[in-house]
């Protein structure tokens, strides 16, 4: 089975939707263009070459048409993959996902479906507060759209075929130390989850967490980047004798609920670890949840490690300091016993 | 009944004690005579014993607070009492031994799952330890319980007897069915079945080791460091002819009744530098950098090697002892301090302190003063060297002395007249009666 990163995987994922219906297309700034990266993170590089400018399409700078393109395409029967430069320009496009993709469904009585994608890079990498937010927990504030996250390359290429073939408007963020891109994307800092990823059809339903390690003591919940923190956290908690289990949501809307709540109903403990800021960030959302529907099996009040509720800042040691770290989770974990 | 744990009065000299440690966990069993918690007094870390059998239920004072003495600082529920439920909330304590938040006295903490599990359980929270998080009652605090409840089949007296002689752990052996008393056959069986010790071999990773110190240990850092540090220690080294001393002891032997102690070099140096420090009363003294206190009484601490560390007991007027007498209570101190029972008074109120080290072969050192005393006299193997004697070479029985004073309080020449008074009497013991 073939190894890919996350870029690779998307890439990958696209190609084969692409051939497999005419109707799929991508629409971005600088996703086809000659000599580009291949959109900000090599994601498309290569891809204008097979499906042609008009399947790939590169789009004025302008977040709002990106948008508009891709609702209305959709609307038209069209199945449109917008990629977005960096998550944080998601703001430019409020009103056209929030009060038209979002809602034409409802509005409409079903007689309209929005069988978008918008691919959004997210997390702090040094390029200071406007190209740094995570910005999953906006988006599931509002009816009507699916939001997704995966976090290694077998997750991406399942997931965003599970996007593409998905009636609704689905937000697929993207971290832009996972992707694994290489050459002038090279990522200071990345993780880069290398994974097997097979080369046939296949998709990882939206709405499936997965148990990433196996544990007795204390569940944490965590995505994307946080996920590998989470993983780091809880082989130095098991030095210290406590079994973390480490669950990736994949999905936070629909959120794989009882996923959660079966393992916090199994250790009484729970963490969760985001890269937004703390305040009403999705953590909050699980929090709330398990408050409610395990809170007879809680051993220990529900703990959050969240970036601060400042910008994501420019200078590295503050981001540093900004990001949830390692030692931030095996300190709130070990706070609960 | 619970037992409540008092500080005890192991000082006369001070009105309050550090609580250093606790040896002992909250909710751990405790025997009667086990080491309960340590203190520290103005003289030495001291190990407590448990007043009674039971479990730690609750600390009331956290490592590191002084406490005064007859303060309840604990208290340990005796078999039976968790059951019965008699802790109130408020003697829920934290894990670090603060005291609760005022809010947190009038009702019991207790996780949800805590709570739930009890409450299938039948166990009465309020009975429990709180060891979770914020002083809470978690879950391992209801299992603790239950567990305790479950466990511990009833073990008749001989059989304990029988397990303890060969090192069984009580709590691991099973009665032949199931709700029986442990007899002394399922003991022996036990011990039949026990697997031979296989040898533990060093690991290949580590190469060394780490050992935390002894509160005893710490005790000894700690006072050396201060005279270390407070002193302005010099060390005085003169070489004795000691032939005559040594032909003294011989006679003193040959005459002892039976029943007698028999008197050791040491005994014959007490004697002699106590006599010694009548004359030079100024190093037999208490410094406290201020003023120097003059003592009537010689209290000559003895430097005591132990496999727990050093010990100073003191011998109490020592220049009104004879030698027998100075044997006599020599022999008991270092018995006391081998059997670990000596106490920090027998321990208190030196004046002057004599370090012997010739036994273990060592010719001249420099001995470090012990405050608030103002010198001390380290002692060195006495040998047989070609001297000159009366203007010939002849072989003499010789050793060093080596007098450390703190030179704050005493310079150097009235240091050397100690000395030389010492060596003189060393050199002619019958200057002892002149």
């Amino acid at each position: 089975m073939p190894k890919m990163s996350i870029a690779e995987a998307l890439r990958e994922a696209i190609r084969e939707e692409m051939r497999r219906d005419p109707r799929v297309f991508c629409l971005g700034e600088d996703i086809g263009v000659e000599g580009g990266f291949g959109g900000a993170f090599t994601v498309t590089l290569g891809l204008s070459q097979e499906f042609g400018h008009e399947r790939i399409l590169d789009t004025p700078i302008s977040e709002a048409a990106i948008a508009g393109l891709a609702i209305g395409s959709a609307i038209a029967g069209m199945r449109p993959i917008a990629d977005v430069q960096y998550g944080d320009f998601l703001f430019c496009m409020m009103d056209q996902l929030a009060n038209q993709a979002a809602k034409l469904r409802y509005m409409s009585g079903g007689t309209l479906t929005i069988p978008m994608v918008m691919r959004a890079p997210i997390g702090a990498t040094a390029r200071g507060a406007q190209h740094a937010q995570s910005l999953e927990a906006f988006f599931t504030h509002v009816p009507g759209l699916k939001v997704v996250a995966p976090a290694t390359a077998y997750d991406a290429k399942g997931l965003l075929k599970a996007a593409v073939r998905d009636d609704n408007p689905v937000l697929i963020f993207e971290h832009k130390l996972l992707y694994g891109s290489k050459g002038a994307r090279t990522e200071k800092g990345a993780v880069s989850p290398i994974g097997e990823v097979p080369e046939e059809d296949y998709i990882v339903p939206i709405g499936e967490g997965i148990i990433r390690r196996p544990g007795k003591d204390v569940t944490i919940v965590a995505n994307l980047l946080m996920l590998y923190r989470a993983l780091g956290a809880a082989e130095t908690l098991a030095q210290r004798g406590i079994e973390a289990e480490v669950i990736d949501p994949r999905t936070l809307v629909p959120l794989d609920k009882q996923l959660i709540l079966e393992s916090v109903q199994k250790t009484g403990r729970l963490v969760i670890v985001e890269e937004d800021n703390l305040t009403n960030g999705w953590g909050a959302e699980v929090a709330a949840l398990m408050a409610d529907e395990a809170f007879a099996w809680l051993d220990a009040p529900i703990k959050r490690v969240a970036a601060p509720d400042v910008p994501p800042p420019f200078a590295p040691v503050l981001e540093r300091e900004y990001v949830p770290s390692e030692q931030r989770v095996v300190d709130a974990v070990c706070s609960l016993f | 009944m619970a037992i409540d744990i008092l500080m005890p009065p192991l000082s006369q000299t001070m009105d309050s004690l550090v609580l250093v440690e606790w040896s002992k966990k909250i909710g751990e069993p405790v025997v009667r005579g086990e080491t309960l918690f340590v203190v520290e007094t103005d003289k030495a870390m001291l190990e407590v014993e448990s007043p009674g059998a039971g479990t730690l239920r609750e600390t009331l004072a956290a490592p590191g607070a002084e406490v005064k003495i007859g303060a309840k600082i604990g208290v340990i529920a005796e078999p039976g009492d968790e059951a019965v439920g008699a802790t109130s909330a408020a003697q829920i304590s934290r894990r670090d031994g603060q005291p609760l938040p005022p809010e947190r006295q009038h009702r019991v903490f207790a996780s949800p799952r805590a709570r739930r599990l009890a409450e299938a359980e039948g166990i009465a929270l309020s009975s429990l330890n709180a060891s979770g998080p914020q002083g809470m009652i978690v879950e391992r605090d209801v299992r603790a319980a239950l567990e305790r409840q479950r466990a511990q089949p009833k073990i008749t007296p001989v059989a304990r007897r029988v397990a303890e002689a060969a090192g069984l752990d009580v709590t691991a052996l099973t009665p032949s069915e199931p709700g029986a008393l442990i007899t002394r056959e399922d003991v022996e069986k036990a011990i039949q079945q026990q697997p031979l010790a296989e040898p533990v071999l060093p690991s290949r990773q580590q190469a060394g080791s780490r050992i935390a110190l002894s509160p005893v240990r710490k005790t000894i850092a700690r006072r050396l460091q201060a005279s270390h540090q407070t002193t302005a220690p010099v060390t005085l080294n003169r070489e004795v002819d000691a032939t005559e001393l040594t032909a003294l002891r011989e006679r003193l032997l040959a005459d002892l009744q039976p029943g007698d102690p028999r008197p050791t070099y040491t005994d014959l140096l007490i004697s002699i530098v106590a006599r010694c420090l009548r004359r030079h009363p100024r190093f037999n003294a208490h410094f406290d950098g201020d003023t120097i206190e003059l003592r009537d009484e010689v209290n000559m601490g003895l430097a005591m090697d132990t496999e727990r560390g050093l010990f100073v007991p003191v011998i109490r007027d020592a220049q009104r002892k004879g030698l027998l007498d100075l044997a006599r209570a020599r022999t008991q101190l270092a018995q006391r301090v081998a059997d670990g029972a000596i106490t920090p008074d027998e321990m208190s109120d030196g004046t002057f302190t004599l370090t012997n080290l010739g036994a273990l072969g060592v010719d001249s050192f420099t001995p470090i003063v012990n405050p608030p005393q103002v010198a001390i006299l380290g002692v060195g193997r006495i040998r047989p060297v070609p001297a000159v004697y009366q203007n010939q070479v002849s072989i003499r029985q010789v050793m060093f002395l080596s007098l450390t004073f703190d030179h704050r309080a005493v310079d150097g020449a009235p240091a050397a007249r100690l000395l030389n008074d010492i060596a003189q009497m060393i050199e002619k013991p019958h200057r002892m009666w002149l």
